[in-house]
């Protein structure tokens, strides 16, 4: 997989501060952050916060962990 | 007539349609209790919310005149209904012009609140538009005598609130957080208190006057 991961604190105006910036070829292609307790069922699990150029989705996904978000950004990036 | 037709009440249960995309059944239903709202389902199982109805609205009113119905009409939460026979309607429309202007009245407004919804949709922030939908609902249950001063009845999930305001069940969970920290709503055991109804309309710049409450000067009426 050719995605890089930096951890990274966002200000999204609520718990859910811990995230992870995501690269392509030194290239920003999305943002996830982990979502709080706040949240209850999903608490845990990655949030779509922002995505580029075909990984975005107006209705923002969630996933089980980092490497589902990573398959899910990648499958956006090859056109899938 | 409109009293004996209010009369034949039936109970939707939760999650059931009044009425799917595609039909075209002989009734149109009125909402007497409870919520109900316009939705339509996307292939791939999303679904959007477009209009919340509450009582004294109608579910169908224009599939008296249009082939079937382009969107589906359900409750998550249960309400009861009446139907009138299409029959019924029609000649109501032919032979009552003050009902015939009425019912023109309810579907101008239905669309007013369509458009309000838009703009709701592509210009306010998520925030302002979650308190804009309960400025609104706090006006129009309080219009049938189904809202207190602050305060109604609201059933519906955060998931449901996310179909309808077109975010995630994420941000939903986020602006909800938000606007109980600025004591603006309280939202517990199914009702939603505003704790300050002023601050609240200001706050989402809500201007009521798309819900064309006020009659016109000559007397026309909406009832």
């Amino acid at each position: 997989m050719s995605l890089q991961l930096q951890p990274v604190r966002v200000k999204t105006g609520s718990h859910d501060t811990e995230g992870q910036l995501v690269f392509t070829d030194g290239l920003l292609v999305a943002v996830l952050v982990r979502l709080s307790e706040d949240h209850e069922g999903k608490a845990g699990m990655w949030f779509l916060e922002a995505g580029f150029d075909g990984a975005e989705e107006r209705t923002h996904p969630t996933f089980a962990d980092l490497d589902a978000a990573q398959e899910w950004i990648q499958r956006r990036l090859d056109g899938c | 007539m409109l009293h004996d037709l209010c009369g034949r009440t039936h109970q939707v249960s939760a999650n059931e349609d009044i009425i799917g995309e595609g039909e075209r059944p002989e009734n149109v239903h009125l909402v007497m209790e409870g919520f109900a709202c316009r939705y339509k389902l996307l292939s791939d199982g999303k679904r959007q919310i477009m209009a919340l109805l509450v009582p004294g609205d109608f579910c169908d009113l224009h599939i008296a005149i249009l082939g079937e119905m382009d969107h589906s009409i359900g409750t998550g939460w249960g309400c009861t209904c009446v139907k009138i026979p299409r029959a019924t309607i029609n000649d109501l429309t032919t032979n009552h012009p003050r009902i015939a202007r009425a019912l023109w009245w309810a579907t101008l407004t239905d669309e007013g609140t369509l458009r309000e919804w838009l703009v709701n949709m592509g210009q306010r922030r998520a925030d302002k538009q979650m308190a804009h939908l309960f400025c609104e609902l706090l006006v129009r249950l309080q219009t049938v005598g189904c809202a207190d001063e602050d305060s109604f009845e609201f059933p519906i999930s955060q998931s449901d609130l996310a179909d309808t305001l077109g975010v995630t069940p994420v941000h939903v969970n986020r602006v909800l957080q938000e606007l109980r920290a600025q004591n603006l709503i309280v939202w517990r055991s199914k009702r939603l208190q505003i704790l300050n109804v002023e601050r609240l309309k200001a706050f989402c710049d809500f201007n009521p006057n798309y819900l064309h409450l006020t009659r016109r000067a000559n007397g026309d009426s909406s009832e």
